[in-house]
């Protein structure tokens, strides 16, 4: 690993943590963006839409060069000049000699984040151009010397005062920072620009083989002048951006501004198709397709759905750490979950090393995408890659490659630990203050212990008095259930007893793998599945359940995948995830089993945090709350109930544990502003941490499984 | 289908200022209490089967209709047609491949568009077929989907009208001046 990169990045984290205003306008912004863009999408079917993006996308990269050349020679027969940008630097070359030789003094922009990747400005001042960018959030940046922090928003980072003062310095006057003045001065700044300018330098939304035409989706209207105005016009744009038929482009249109902003449609949609007159003569029409890794993109298995990306900027606008830290932070050029992507195949795996570690993993991006991308899949394997190459850090491939693939030895250690933290627990159940160098860790969160006995040493002296079980299932419990939750594990004993099924622990189960995998290790998370698939697999039961929504998603849908090539375990692996079910969806779903917890005593206020991978991974989250209703507890949803509480395994501990405290701090508002007496959720993981904020802030609200919400009602 | 109504509430929704006349004297009357100052007028098709220019002049309004390029900055308004409107967005479809069109729908702060309610579609989906006429009787095209006055949230996410294009957009609707969906 790179220390002097790292430590930047770190730097760049610690300035974004110190500017809270910057959160509170990524948060105010993303509350906002979550309503309009659901009231924009009414009468529409996301899931129905997105598909059909999706697919059209594919095709595109399976059969680019035929669709290209059906674009080329349409727009060649249409008196465009094509050029063929392999590189960042071909592109600009291209550009910047094209407006030298004519004789070009001033080019005007419109929002173009190819020419961000490219770095197009710096080529055309080197080459004695001025560029001057017309959209008013890229004007803002440009004039402040920065980079776009929001791809569809350039500015968003900025304040009214900030852009007062950037304004006044460029008109000599005193501008007022009221921001419909701001406006207007960009009106009048730069409507000479257009009227001056020899060239006009625009990106494109979209490129459409069937006419061999752009269409530029924009809001402000600069396009339409850049476009119109200069007699050259220069279109950059990725190859990413062709689509087969108009029809294909009216879907994306129909999609974008609506998951973008949350808009029904931008204000403008331009569709230029050719050299059309310009003055006296014809527009001198170029169209730059930029490759600069997109094919190296399209050629990769585990990455090439990044190329449906139809570069609308929602999942920053959803990410909690984006909003945490902001795009300047995380994102390169591009930003957000496609821009950790976009960035190590555009611009180098190197430039992406610390931010694919930076994603928590939370797939609030995946729920929004309009190309339903996998973004959080395509990080890890990033990250794997990452891992592959710069590796993973000396201490954790030790512990996952010599200790967590030896089920006895790292079984071992951990009740090793439950002696050796004695000296810091003082025999409670949490830890409060951790000493010396750890004590970061205990600031704003207590951590539990490590359980005195593990669930699988206790296991079998539970009592299960059933006569006829109507299943036999086997309890999957994970290492946070089994080493420091135990009692869960009884919990879901006593629930599952109620509704007469049998369960059964396993004890050659091992961790999932999802620490190993998360931190770049494939190699110890594929050896852990097998283990996991022997023994969970080994007496044949009906089901096999979860209380872990992380080690759901691994049996479900890792084990497969890690398998899927490997005749001897991918049965096993499917069979494995078939049966695997999380503990309230299965009471719910297989036993409709709710009823039973009816007419138990005792109501109270119970609110629910959605886990992460319970809901977007599992798609459970009508279940708990089903069950905590039918328990006769009044339900209150608290805002942002499905919003990350920021745990992520190792990212609240090790990697980025600064983001983790924030990511927790806005969840554990959202709980007490609900004014419930429990949270109630489906995650150890989120369990740990939501509890130990609470703790750590001394608020009465009680943190709670389900499963132990309906255990404690049970034996009442 | 009648779209007039799900298309000016889509329109008005957007910032767009919506006149259904009764009859083209109504546009024409609207025309003239609204224009203030030099105003575009290109040539279009449904605006000569109004006398558009000729009713301008007659009420003492010069309308610019020649050499655009030099007058396009100076001008307050400019005066279209459209090709068609697209309703539950609210949009104008305007092919504006001819300069003077563009230039008088981009630059000045007001935009006037007549529109005959007869030529709306439902959605952004049926338009493609028109989309597709006009990119096949034309080589070359430069076609406009405006919905709303141009708008911008670039500072602190306030939604503000008029950044670089028209503050004002008004859509006159007048029934029977054009059924070609190819013509503006």
């Amino acid at each position: 690993m790179d220390k002097n990169r790292s430590q930047k990045y770190k730097a760049r984290i610690d300035q974004a943590l110190a500017t809270p205003k910057l959160q509170q306008a990524l948060h105010q912004f993303g509350d906002a963006y979550l309503l309009s863009r659901e009231k924009a999408f009414i009468g529409h079917d996301f899931e129905a839409l997105r598909s059909q993006i999706a697919e059209m996308k594919d095709d595109v990269r399976e059969q680019l060069d035929h669709y290209l050349d059906e674009f080329c020679r349409n727009a060649t027969a249409a008196g465009a000049t094509i050029y063929h940008a392999a590189t960042a630097e071909e592109a600009n070359d291209y550009i910047a000699s094209l407006a030298v030789a004519k004789g070009a003094k001033l080019a005007v922009k419109s929002k173009s984040m190819a020419s961000e990747e490219t770095h197009l400005n710096v080529a055309l001042e080197k080459a004695g151009i001025q560029a001057l960018e017309t959209d008013l959030g890229e004007w803002i940046i440009q004039l402040a010397g920065q980079r776009p922090s929001h791809m569809v928003m350039p500015a968003i980072h900025m304040f009214k005062e900030e852009v007062a003062e950037l304004f006044s310095k460029e008109t000599g006057r005193q501008e007022p920072a009221e921001i419909q003045h701001l406006v207007e001065v960009a009106r009048q700044q730069l409507r000479q620009g257009y009227l001056d300018a020899d060239i006009g330098i625009t990106g494109a939304n979209i490129a459409v083989a069937e006419t061999g035409g752009i269409a530029l989706v924009t809001n402000e209207g600069n396009a339409r002048l850049t476009s119109t105005l200069p007699k050259t016009h220069v279109v950059l744009v990725g190859i990413d951006k062709l689509v087969p038929t108009l029809e294909d482009a009216a879907r994306i249109v129909q999609i974008l501004p609506k998951n973008a902003t949350g808009q029904l449609l931008t204000s403008y949609v331009t569709w230029i198709r050719g050299a059309v007159p310009c003055g006296e003569t014809s527009k001198d029409l170029h169209i730059v397709l930029l490759d600069n890794g997109r094919r190296k993109l399209a050629a990769s298995p585990d990455c090439r759905d990044a190329l449906r990306c139809i570069k609308c900027g929602a999942c920053a606008n959803v990410c909690p750490v984006y909003q945490t830290v902001g795009g300047h932070v995380f994102g390169h050029i591009y930003i957000g979950a496609i821009g950790i992507i976009l960035t190590a195949f555009y611009n180098g795996l190197d430039q992406a090393a610390e931010l694919v570690r930076a994603c928590i993993g939370c797939r609030a991006c995946v729920a929004v995408c309009p190309s339903k991308i996998d973004l959080e899949s395509i990080i890890l394997s990033l990250r794997e890659q990452v891992g592959d190459e710069e590796g993973i850090g000396l201490g954790k491939s030790l512990v996952f490659r010599k200790v967590m693939r030896n089920r006895k030895l790292f079984h071992s250690l951990i009740r090793a630990a439950s002696i050796l933290q004695k000296p810091v627990s003082r025999g409670e159940r949490t830890i409060r203050h951790l000493p010396l160098f750890f004590s970061s860790l205990t600031e704003w969160r207590t951590l539990p212990t490590v359980a005195e006995k593990a669930l699988r040493d206790q296991f079998d002296d539970l009592a299960q008095p059933l006569e006829n079980p109507r299943y036999k299932v086997a309890f999957y419990g994970g290492c946070a259930n089994d080493f420091i939750y135990p009692e869960l594990g009884v919990d879901l004993v006593t629930v599952m007893n109620k509704l007469n099924v049998l369960v059964r622990y396993p004890k050659e189960q091992n961790c999932c793998g999802v620490p190993a995998l998360y931190s770049g290790d494939k190699e110890t998370a594929v050896a852990m599945a097998k283990q996991n698939i022997d023994a969970l697999l080994k007496d044949d039961p009906d089901f096999v359940l979860t209380t872990c929504p992380t080690c759901t998603m691994a049996l479900q849908r890792d084990f497969v995948e890690h398998l899927a090539d490997d005749p001897a375990w991918a049965e096993r692996a499917k069979r494995l995830a078939a049966i695997t079910v999380d503990a309230a969806g299965f009471i719910v779903n297989q036993l409709q089993g709710a009823d039973a917890f009816k007419e138990l005593p005792g109501s109270e206020k119970v609110t629910y945090h959605d886990s992460c991978h319970l809901k977007r991974g599992a798609g459970v989250w009508r279940e708990p709350r089903a069950l905590i209703e039918a328990a006769g507890d009044e339900l209150i949803e608290m805002a942002h109930a499905d919003r990350c509480c920021g745990f992520g395994g190792s990212y609240s501990f090790t990697s980025h544990p600064d983001i983790s405290k924030n990511i927790l701090n806005d969840k554990i508002k959202d709980i007490e502003k609900s004014n419930a007496d429990c949270v109630a959720m489906d995650c150890p993981g989120c369990l740990m941490q939501i509890r130990g904020g609470l703790e750590k802030q001394n608020l009465p609200t009680r943190a709670l499984h389900t499963i132990e919400l309906l255990a404690q009602k049970l034996r009442r | 289908m009648d779209f007039t109504i799900p298309f000016s509430t889509a329109a008005e929704a957007v910032g767009a200022e919506v006149i259904r006349c009764k009859n083209r004297e109504q546009a024409i009357a609207y025309l003239l209490d609204q224009l203030k100052g030099s105003v575009l007028c290109p040539d279009f098709a449904s605006g000569k089967r109004i006398g558009l220019v000729e009713k301008l002049l007659q009420a003492g309004v010069k309308p610019i209709c020649s050499d655009f390029r030099m007058q396009a900055a100076s001008a307050a308004a400019g005066i279209t047609g459209a090709n068609f409107g697209i309703a539950n967005t609210g949009t104008i479809v305007l092919e504006s491949s001819d300069e003077a069109t563009r230039l008088a729908s981009t630059l000045p702060e007001q935009h006037f568009i007549l529109l005959d309610p007869a030529k709306i579609v439902s959605d952004g989906i049926a338009a493609v077929p028109h989309l597709r006429d006009l990119h096949q009787r034309d080589a070359r095209n430069y076609i406009a989907y405006i919905t709303g006055p141009s708008r911008t949230a670039d500072i602190e996410r306030v939604l503000t009208i008029g950044v670089h294009g028209p503050k004002r957009l008004h859509i006159l609707l007048v029934s029977g001046i054009s059924s070609d969906f190819m013509e503006n």
